[in-house]
């Protein structure tokens, strides 16, 4: 028996195999422009997955199901203090990312301090925002992104490649040098791993939580904030599509659910292997309900084939 | 011919042996008391005859037959019924709910027959009812009652299957006087009616009071049984550590310097009852007596792992109150846990971070960088240091052998140069060669002028490092042995609390 495969590499493949697949199917899917668009796409899912990623690998049953109402909230906010204008994006930005911050915070402050389970808490917290979203905007939102946000996500730049795309690269890195080279990182796996021997060992394990979930909050309200600049304007369920897929992202891209092992590059293969199949599936001309439950079947299969790789290694 | 025998009993655990070839035989009608010191086999045997552990080898008698027992199928037919200091109710149950819970007395077509159960549970609190002067109302749920209400329901689960053999396994350990007697004077009934009742117990006068014979185990073998008429506390401690045995000659360690690092008074908390005492640098400190009288608390207070009630720290002359683990962390504390999968390690990361969590902010830049460079130096000179055998350090902790494992844990806080180092029994289930490395670090430490408190129980462990030993019994201080004292008999003598009021 060798080393298991990485599943950070099956992921990959998966993504790889699947544009052949596009390819095969309808020439032209797996042109430079297309490959380019899919990941454009992908890169809203991946960074709203970024902050499940810090979630899922604190432990503790962490999960956050409030992304979705949060990323509408970051939007609506965003869209509302921007409208259309380019001199108030970043104040809109600033707003937008504050608020996500703050719901965040509660959620880590009551699954930290009170203990109520991740599961409830952020489910609980989903249908606060969707609430506060409707008074906020009195069902009505309002505004629309500024030029310059739309400009980001679709004008080329170097190689043809958008600033979204960028900026999602950036933020791999940067995640990833904060997971493995920083003390938040370590603390962050070793809680994960096992919180009584972090706590044993000093780490601050309710501080970590919080922290966890406050940027889980600040990433979904950023993943609103840049999704805005590619519908352009707001609706009320504009983040409701991320929940599930954020978590499927994640373990798609080998973090463990239970927490403690994985990290942010996987995520961003998985939020690719994701919107590839999606799309795949449009191109085949599938009917919606044949979408659906092909992505499940193939999320099923792959998830089987990770736990056998667990298996393996034991 | 006994009722029940048992003989040639082998276990091994790893590489620990727990019974060595033990015997044990006992008649109907009478309460026969197993005793013996920490780590003698006395709860490995009990747990053989309830079929909880599998014995190696060994051969069990029951009214001349042999017999077989390796679950509740087979306790149930040979009527064999057990109370344990842990307690095995479901908190949000009721007590009839939780008694009823543990039986399928079935009829022959897979029944219960619950209406005959409940009738037989009624019976055994009516009987408690008188002994005890009140009622333990069954249909509240258990978490509502008192602790010693509730191991008296798990008193009653035992004793509603209408036992022939009954054991208590440290089954009075959070009674009150009055239950105790209530209990005895049931079990005394009961072997009235013709049961056996084994009892094992850390109160010498509990077993004095209830018992008629008592059989003696010391390393896993069985010493002898005696009429407990005819011996005294101190003949039963003789025969639990051989008689007139002495302890191996101990290497002289460093004498401690003068200053106090540590003082504690009056400590109280979960467990505790008032704890004082002083620790010197240099000091190795044992803390002794029979397992699970506040040692493992008393070390997560000091660490501020659980918080005090009452009491003062002062750490090298000064006040403090450690919050959370970090603070003492601050204060050069550390602590070695004492079970290490569990609290010690991060069993699926690489040896490498469990090497360097406890004392990576040391090394951070700025807000928290760490340079990936400096943390390998640093783990590799634990690993240098400890001779800890690891294959990478990129390798995940859960590859090592339990020596190896531990050597981590300790290795860890080395990197973080505490002044005070606990220890929550670190050798268990490590094996000869890394205790011993183990025993040379601690000596190594403590000429530097580090202090070590070694909660342990292993007792010649305990006598050949520690300056000083405290004897702990139900939370509080019993004794303090020192020089000449510092001897097997004096240990064990002190740990059973010979000749005090208990």
């Amino acid at each position: 028996m060798g080393r298991p495969l990485n599943p950070v590499l099956i992921a990959f493949a998966i993504a790889v195999l699947l544009f052949v697949v596009g390819e095969l199917v309808s020439p032209g899917f797996a042109a430079y422009s297309q490959i380019i668009n899919v990941l454009r796409v992908s890169s809203f899912l991946g960074i709203i997955a970024a902050g499940q990623t810090l979630v899922i690998l604190s432990g503790g049953e962490g999960v956050d199901l409030s992304v979705g109402a949060i990323v509408t909230f970051g939007a609506i906010v965003a869209s509302r203090v921007i409208d259309g204008q380019d001199a108030m994006v970043l104040w809109g930005l600033a707003q937008a990312l504050a608020a996500g911050l703050a719901l965040g915070a509660v959620n880590g402050i009551l699954i930290a301090y009170l203990k109520v389970p991740p599961l409830i808490m952020t489910l609980g917290m989903a249908s606060v925002v969707k609430g506060l979203s409707l008074v906020y905007t009195k069902g009505q939102p309002s505004g629309r992104a500024a030029p310059i946000m739309v400009r980001l996500v679709s004008q080329e730049t170097v190689f043809g490649i958008p600033g979204i795309l960028w900026i999602w690269l950036a933020l791999m890195v940067a995640l990833t040098f904060i997971l493995r080279q920083t003390t938040f990182g370590r603390s962050l796996y070793a809680i994960g791993a096992n919180r009584q021997a972090a706590y044993l060992s000093g780490v601050p394990v309710k501080r970590m939580v919080v922290a966890v979930y406050s940027l889980s909050g600040l990433l979904s309200a950023l993943g609103g904030f840049f999704f805005l600049g590619y519908t352009q304007s707001v609706f009320l369920n504009l983040g409701d599509r991320y929940v599930l897929p954020s978590v499927a992202a994640v373990v798609v891209g080998g973090t463990s659910l239970a927490g403690g092992a994985g990290g942010y590059v996987g995520t961003v293969v998985g939020s690719i292997v994701l919107t590839v199949l999606q799309s795949v599936l449009v191109t085949l001309r599938m009917e919606e309900a044949g979408r659906q439950i092909v992505y499940g079947i193939v999320l099923l299969a792959l998830l089987a084939a990770y736990g056998r790789q667990y298996r393996l290694r034991q | 011919m006994p009722y029940l025998t048992m003989s040639g009993v082998r276990k091994r655990f790893g590489g620990v042996v727990a019974l060595d070839g033990a015997s044990f035989a006992a008649e109907r009608g009478e309460v026969h008391a197993l005793l013996g010191a920490n780590g003698s086999g006395k709860s490995t045997l009990s747990k053989v005859l309830t079929g909880v552990v599998a014995p190696d080898e060994g051969r069990i008698e029951i009214d001349g037959q042999e017999v077989r027992i390796r679950g509740p199928q087979d306790t149930r037919k040979y009527r064999i019924a057990a109370v344990y200091q842990e307690l095995s109710l479901i908190p949000q149950l009721t007590g009839m709910e939780n008694i009823l819970l543990a039986y399928e007395p079935a009829n022959s077509l897979g029944f219960i027959d619950r209406k005959g159960l409940e009738r037989a549970v009624l019976e055994v609190a009516a009987r408690f009812e008188q002994a005890l002067g009140r009622r333990i109302d069954l249909h509240r749920p258990v978490e509502t009652l008192s602790p010693g209400d509730q191991q008296l329901i798990e008193a009653y689960k035992a004793l509603a299957r209408q036992p022939e053999i009954l054991i208590l396994d440290e089954a009075t350990a959070s009674l009150r006087q009055a239950e105790v007697e209530a209990l005895f004077q049931v079990v005394r009934e009961l072997r009235d009616k013709g049961a056996l009742i084994i009892f094992i117990s850390h109160r010498f006068q509990e077993v004095f009071a209830l018992c008629d014979r008592a059989t003696v185990l010391r390393n896993g073998q069985t010493v002898g049984t005696v009429d407990l008429a005819g011996v005294t506390e101190k003949d039963l401690v003789d025969m639990m550590v051989g008689r007139g045995a002495v302890s191996e000659v101990r290497e002289a360690p460093t004498p401690p310097r003068d200053d106090v690092v540590l003082r504690v008074r009056g400590l109280c908390g979960p467990r505790l009852q008032g704890v004082s005492f002083e620790l010197r640098a240099g000091e190795v400190l044992g803390l002794g007596g029979l397992q699970g009288q506040g040692q493992s608390e008393l070390l997560r207070v000091l660490f501020g792992a659980e918080q005090a009630s009452a009491g003062e720290i002062e750490v090298a002359g000064r006040r403090v109150v450690f919050r959370h683990p970090r603070d003492a962390v601050r204060h050069g504390l550390a602590l070695v846990p004492g079970n290490r999968a569990r609290e010690g390690l991060m069993l699926g990361r690489p040896i490498l971070e469990n090497l360097t969590i406890a004392s990576m902010h040391r090394r951070r830049r700025g807000p928290g960088f760490l340079s990936a460079r400096r943390e390998k130096e640093a783990a590799d000179g634990a690993v240098r240091s400890l001779g800890i055998k690891i294959g990478h350090l990129s390798g995940p902790a859960s590859t090592l052998s339990g020596g190896n494992q531990q050597k981590i844990v300790v290795g860890k806080w080395l990197l973080n140069k505490p002044r005070i180092i606990l220890m929550d029994d670190p050798t268990k289930g490590v094996d000869v060669g890394a205790k011993a490395e183990l025993y040379r670090f601690i000596r190594e430490l403590t000429q530097e002028g580090v202090s070590v408190i070694l909660n342990s129980s292993e007792n010649m462990e305990l006598l050949g490092l520690s300056h000083r030993v405290l004897v702990m019994y139900e939370g509080a201080i019993a004794d303090v042995l020192e020089g000449d004292d510092l001897n097997e008999n004096r240990l064990v003598a002190a740990a059973m609390r010979v000749g005090r009021p208990a």
